[in-house]
């Protein structure tokens, strides 16, 4: 047995070729696979908020243990952080199953939906993890279900190739850890987290610690889109399909910035001198490389992918400045840039659904064909672009403040030019899609039915609400990342 | 407190040489042949290091985990070869330098 919320979600993973079995029946496949899976995640969603919303505000703190004692055995826990990323997860997970109901066609609907559902269930287990063995598993399992969404496509070539780069890249990665974790088991003689930091507390100035630490931040940063190791993250988030593209980037991305706050500032907390510095060159330069390369593209969804690059960079930033205040910000800028990135994944998709085209130049104009999609576009380019009112800006600022704070105005002065090179392409965006004259593919868009305009106008809508009134949501991120000091 | 080993060496070697394989070979099949090595080299060493936990024996756990991993290898390679067959049947050949279309 595992939390309620997890057995839930396995539970619904593996009865959903059941859904479409039934479905078929009744030649309705794809509605009662698309009915079940968003019902199931809608379900999941309420259970976390109506069960879960102490252990949110870190108020109390629930921990699960299989049979043996924890030191040894395999565990799950979750705490405000855990519960506050699973809350993102099941938010973006269902607004992508709503999508792509619309989106996906053909044979093998069952099979997306599973394999959609799967990849959600694993990640809430990646969160929901009390020691590294249970992590890896469900990390692996994540990662098998993102090579299969990645390359659903099979006809096309891009899917094919980016799924192949994708895959041996990204299982380097987890092998990776892997070794990673059998030094520090062979060091400890335990994977659980909290044991973890305890053990590791007087190892400095041991190579093989050394080691290890630089494997886990390899390992996981490659999944978190860290620079030396992102060239996976632009062509698989491209090639996929687009509420595929908005898990991946919205949500996946930050299981690999969960696991590297799980390893550096629980685990290896009390080597933090040796792995800060090393963590704020891998961040400055993440942030750097994003925003240039997504200066020149003409892709809508390669921009945007390497867009994520960027923002992953500023989330690592946050945490390698290390304050309280700096993990707030990172905390927050991890909710914001699920919404906005899903946002805009999906509008990309509305945009690619109607016109089968992803360059910039042929979609220019499209806000006339496609008024609603449009607005919700700018809106969310707006706050790509950090606009005050809208959500980034607050998140951003949060970020900035603290690296002064923490006497590194080096590093605010570096994140403000980066803010400015980003809001260059975001204009750029803007311009082609509201501002240019349309092209003859655009003249003939139609506006996109309601199943995709919900989710894009209700991840709009929350991304206005939080940049309006963003006190409450400051807060939660302030919860969590108190929790996360707290722990360590 | 481990001590340096030859097991460790071997295992390290294994790792390198998956490296290796991965940066250097061009066919598709070889590559996943690479990621293959790697995992075994990973795996081999947590059985080493594990014997060290206890003394003189290995931990269950370590079992359990190396089990597990090993089955998780094989779900990747599997899903490799699938794709490895596609690509095929798309470009036909396994040479990755044929798969440099995305590059822009």
């Amino acid at each position: 047995m595992f939390t309620p919320l997890l057995d839930a979600l396995i539970l619904f993973t593996f009865t959903t070729p059941l859904a479409g079995l039934i479905g078929r029946r009744v030649r309705h496949e794809k509605t009662a696979v698309a009915t079940y899976a968003t019902f199931a995640l809608i379900f999941s969603l309420m259970l976390v908020l109506v069960f879960y919303s102490e252990v949110l505000w870190g108020v109390s703190f629930l921990a699960e243990h299989g049979s043996a004692l924890p030191p040894e055995g395999a565990s799950l826990e979750a705490g405000a952080l855990s519960m506050f990323l699973a809350t993102i997860f099941l938010i973006i997970g269902s607004m992508a199953s709503l999508f792509s109901a619309r989106e996906i066609e053909g044979e093998s609907v069952t099979g997306y939906y599973t394999v959609l559902l799967g990849i959600i269930t694993a990640m809430i287990g990646v969160v929901f993890s009390g020691d590294l063995f249970t992590l890896f598993i469900f990390w692996e399992a994540m990662c098998i279900c993102s090579y299969v969404l990645v390359a659903f496509r099979r006809e096309r070539w891009e899917s094919i190739e980016a799924s192949f780069k994708y895959l041996i890249m990204s299982s380097a990665g987890g092998i990776t850890i892997l070794f990673a974790l059998s030094f520090v088991y062979g060091l400890t003689g335990t994977l659980s987290i909290p044991y973890l930091s305890m053990s590791l507390d007087g190892s400095g100035g041991n190579l093989m610690v050394y080691a290890a630490l630089l494997m886990l931040i390899v390992g996981f940063g490659l999944q978190a889109g860290m620079v030396p190791f992102h060239m996976w993250l632009p062509d698989a988030h491209m090639a996929a399909p687009s509420s595929i593209s908005a898990v991946l980037s919205g949500v996946m991305v930050k299981a690999g910035i969960y696991g590297l706050l799980k390893v550096l500032l629980v685990i290896f907390l009390p080597l933090r001198g040796s792995w800060q510095t090393t963590l704020t060159a891998f961040a400055v330069l993440t942030m750097f490389v994003g925003n240039l390369s997504a200066l020149p593209q003409d892709d809508i969804k390669r921009l945007l992918a390497y867009s994520t690059i960027a923002n992953s960079g500023y989330i690592l930033l946050g945490i390698a400045i290390g304050s309280n205040r700096a993990l707030t910000g990172s905390m927050f800028h991890v909710l914001n840039h699920a919404l906005i990135k899903a946002l805009l994944f999906l509008c990309a998709g509305a945009f690619i659904h109607r016109t089968k085209t992803r360059s910039l130049s042929e979609l220019a104009g499209i806000r006339r064909a496609m008024p609603i999609t449009g607005a919700a576009f700018i809106i969310g380019v707006l706050s790509l672009a950090s606009i005050p009112p809208l959500n980034f800006f607050w998140s951003e600022l949060t970020i900035i403040r603290a690296g002064v704070e923490a006497g590194m105005p080096s590093l605010s002065f570096l994140m403000i030019l980066n803010m400015v090179l980003s809001s260059a392409y975001c204009l750029r965006m803007i311009q082609a899609v509201a501002v240019k004259k349309e092209t003859s593919t655009s003249k003939k868009a139609k506006e996109v039915p309601l199943q995709m305009l919900l989710p894009i106008l209700l991840l709009a809508l929350l991304s206005v609400i939080i940049g309006v009134y963003p006190d409450p949501f400051q807060t939660l991120a302030e919860t969590v990342a108190q929790a996360i000091s707290v722990r360590a | 407190m481990v001590p340096s080993n030859y097991y460790i060496a071997c295992s390290m070697i294994l790792f390198s040489l998956g490296l290796y394989c991965l940066a250097a070979k061009r066919n598709m099949i070889r590559l996943l042949i690479g990621l293959e090595i790697m995992i075994n080299a990973a795996n081999l060493n947590f059985i080493f290091l594990s014997s060290y936990v206890v003394e003189g024996s290995v931990h269950p756990l370590a079992h359990v985990f190396t089990i597990l991993s090993i089955g998780i290898g094989g779900c990747i390679i599997a899903l490799g070869l699938v794709i490895t067959i596609y690509a095929y049947r798309h470009y036909g050949t396994l040479d990755v330098r044929e798969l440099r279309r995305l590059k822009h």
